[in-house]
């Protein structure tokens, strides 16, 4: 029964962030002071100085505090925020689904940055003990440049923030310069694996669908919405050119890439026979963060390394 | 089944014409067993012409040579992903069948299933420990999961046998109690780890749900000893098995060795069930509803019942993993999810239709 209602909330909050009609562009409003900022869940933020005390609540967050160079703001992380090294010598407020609100509180943030799993429970219990929320819930990388503005905006680092943005505009721009025109047999096609067994792949809607096709390759499975588990005998019969496994430098290891290289019934795929078998760490794919265009440029290169050169 | 026309023919008595009905019941399930799997093989989220599916298959027989005239990718498909998987999943479906009705008939408790006596709980703990230990286990073909996972079951259900043994007995309702008290404290270690677990918590929550998707050859090959003797070692004792229903103190008295019976049983329902839960995780509700359904429409007579749960269960696993894998193609549905939401319907309209008292 409890599981049921769990179930049903989390659709819920789904359906409520599917149909979340004010996603829109962030604004600011042009008065001096308080400053009003719109986050991307569309909410108002009001504020009448910098913030001076910063809790992150997801790695993104995190690291672009960091490349704004506000970490010494930045009163606690999460559990998972482990880049840069840094950020693990910040305290703690637990993991970044189930962040600690005791803790929050107790360090008397003037700033909080929540992303969209925070939306249902964590923002209204903050909210309602008067600390200040910004959420920032990009699904692209045109959303990423749009959050790094807006914390720009709101720490006062508006300056830095562009500067960022631009830097990443530039490498975006370097790969899809050399990739938009290829034709459609010039793009190879690609299987992403974020997960063995069972086997799972990030399609539709993910930010490594977005820099597969960004990086000049075609998705293999490009009907599936999100991260799905899907069959062997599909990804045989579709016989990818490339396969690239998302690893995870923490924990989780190369279970993946180990998975793509030593399966036998991968190995009379186009990727098998060529030795096409990559690694990018799924930090770099699926992180939210200013790193995303490492992850685009190793996955030019596991797609095209005769136009970007050899990865790993 | 034609058991009414028979009736009515009056030529034989009736304990022989149940017997009859009955015989009649397992070859023809033998023969659906063989026809579904067949048919299994044949489709896929992947569509092979019907024929080319044969020929990849009979391609490989000895002493047939034929040119191959399809893409190894076919082959593949057919013969290292489709094959080894329905075997395993008719493999496990029979397993858990079977030591569902063995627990069922032992305990004579119709709410004992094969996870009973902590078998699932201690799988689960044995697998999450595999995914936590900071070792790289790239040197074991086998996988170290499915090793933790069996270790884990048959440990568990050790002690709670060792747990329950009172002297030189076992009495039945404190073996089932210590299970479940085992099974709940080992469930929540399990969740504590999992919570704890990081990033890798995907991987458990996945592997803890159970999935045919990866099977391998290697993986029947591994399964499929534990399952045969542990099989056949139940089946042997089904004429036991209906003795014990009476009442220990009368089967005892009609000379059988109650204790050494539940522990030769105990022991092979424990193995066949740590075999498949270990590669294929815990799918439930095979065990428990299986039994059920055969003791519904064919009796509680433990000769018949464990063969027919044997291939009810095995065509059961392998139509609600054909579905899993191909009502929303090419992405895959957890087959428990399948296993409950057709069995338990069908389970329901049974029990009404025969309205009866069946345990």
């Amino acid at each position: 029964m409890h599981r049921y209602v769990r179930n049903c909330l989390f659709g819920l909050m789904f359906l409520v962030l599917l149909t979340c009609p004010s996603c829109s562009s962030p604004e600011v409003a042009k008065t001096s002071s308080p400053i009003e900022i719109t986050d991307q869940l569309g909410r108002v933020v009001k504020l009448d100085k910098i913030p001076q005390r910063i809790v992150s609540l997801a790695p993104s967050n995190t690291e672009i505090l960091f490349a704004l160079g506000v970490a010494d703001k930045i009163v606690a992380v999460t559990d998972y925020c482990n880049y840069p090294a840094e950020a693990k010598e910040k305290p703690s407020i637990g993991g970044f689904s189930t962040p600690n609100i005791e803790k929050i509180v107790a360090l008397s943030p003037d700033l909080v940055l929540a992303t969209s799993m925070h939306q249902k429970s964590v923002i209204p219990n903050l909210e309602g003990k008067g600390i200040l929320v910004l959420a920032l819930v990009p699904k692209t990388l045109d959303e990423i440049l749009e959050s790094i503005t807006l914390v720009g905006k709101i720490t006062g680092e508006e300056k830095e923030a562009s500067k960022l943005v631009a830097e990443m505009q530039n490498r975006i721009k370097a790969v899809t310069d050399r990739t938009n025109g290829l034709s459609e047999d010039g793009r190879p096609t690609v299987f992403y694996l974020t997960w063995q067994d069972p086997l799972k792949t990030s399609s539709v809607g993910t930010l490594a669908h977005e820099l597969i096709q960004k990086a000049g390759g075609r998705n293999i499975f490009p009907e599936i919405v999100g991260t799905q588990s899907i069959d062997l005998e599909s990804l045989v019969a579709r016989n990818p050119q490339v396969m690239v496994a998302g690893i995870s430098m923490g924990s989780g290891g190369d279970t993946t890439f180990q998975y793509l290289k030593t399966e036998t019934r991968l190995q009379n795929t186009e990727a098998g026979k060529n030795g096409q078998i990559y690694n990018i760490n799924i930090d770099l794919t699926g992180r939210f963060g200013p790193r995303i265009v490492d992850g685009l440029e190793q996955f030019a290169e596991c797609i095209h390394p005769e136009i970007f050169g050899s990865p790993n | 089944m034609s058991y009414k026309a028979d009736l009515s023919s009056q030529t034989l008595p009736v304990h022989l014409i149940r017997w009859h009905g009955r015989i009649y019941a397992i070859v023809g399930l033998c023969i659906l067993l063989v026809v579904i799997a067949a048919l299994a093989t044949t489709i896929g989220s992947v569509e092979i012409p019907l024929l080319t599916t044969y020929q990849v298959m009979i391609s490989k027989l000895p002493f047939l040579h034929t040119t191959p005239v399809w893409s190894s990718g076919i082959e593949t498909i057919v013969l290292d992903i489709r094959l080894p998987r329905v075997i395993l999943a008719g493999l496990v479906g029979a397993a858990l069948a079977t030591a569902g009705a063995t627990y069922q008939g032992l305990f004579r408790n119709p709410l004992a299933d094969p996870y009973l006596i902590g078998v699932a709980q201690g799988a689960s703990l044995g697998a999450v420990v595999g995914f936590l230990l900071p070792v790289s286990w790239s040197g074991l073909e086998v996988g170290a999961i499915p090793l933790f996972a069996f270790v884990g079951a048959i440990a568990s259900a050790a002690i709670v046998y060792g747990l329950a043994r009172v002297g030189k007995t076992l009495p039945v309702t404190t073996l089932i109690l210590a299970g479940v008290a085992l099974g709940a404290l080992l469930g929540s270690v399990v969740s504590y780890l999992i919570i704890s677990s990081g990033d890798k918590m995907h991987g458990i929550i996945f592997w803890l749900m159970g999935s045919f998707s990866l099977s391998r050859w290697m993986d029947v090959m591994l399964v499929l000893p534990y399952i045969i003797v542990g099989t056949v070692v139940i089946l042997l004792y089904a004429r036991s098995l209906n003795v014990m229903q009476l009442d220990e103190e009368q089967a005892q008295q009609l000379g059988i060795n109650v204790e050494r019976l539940k522990l030769v049983l105990l022991t092979a329902a424990t193995l066949i069930t740590a075999a498949a839960v270990s590669f294929v995780g815990t799918i439930g509700f095979v065990g428990i509803i299986i039994p059920h359904a055969v003791r519904l429409l064919w009796g509680a007579d433990y000769r018949f019942l464990l063969p027919l749960s044997v291939l009810t269960g095995a065509i059961f696993l392998i139509v609600a993993d054909l579905i899993a894998r191909t009502i929303q193609a090419p992405t895959e549905i957890p087959i428990g999810v399948i296993t409950a939401l057709c069995g338990a319907p069908f389970f329901l309209y049974l029990l009404r239709r025969r309205r009866k008292v069946i345990f």
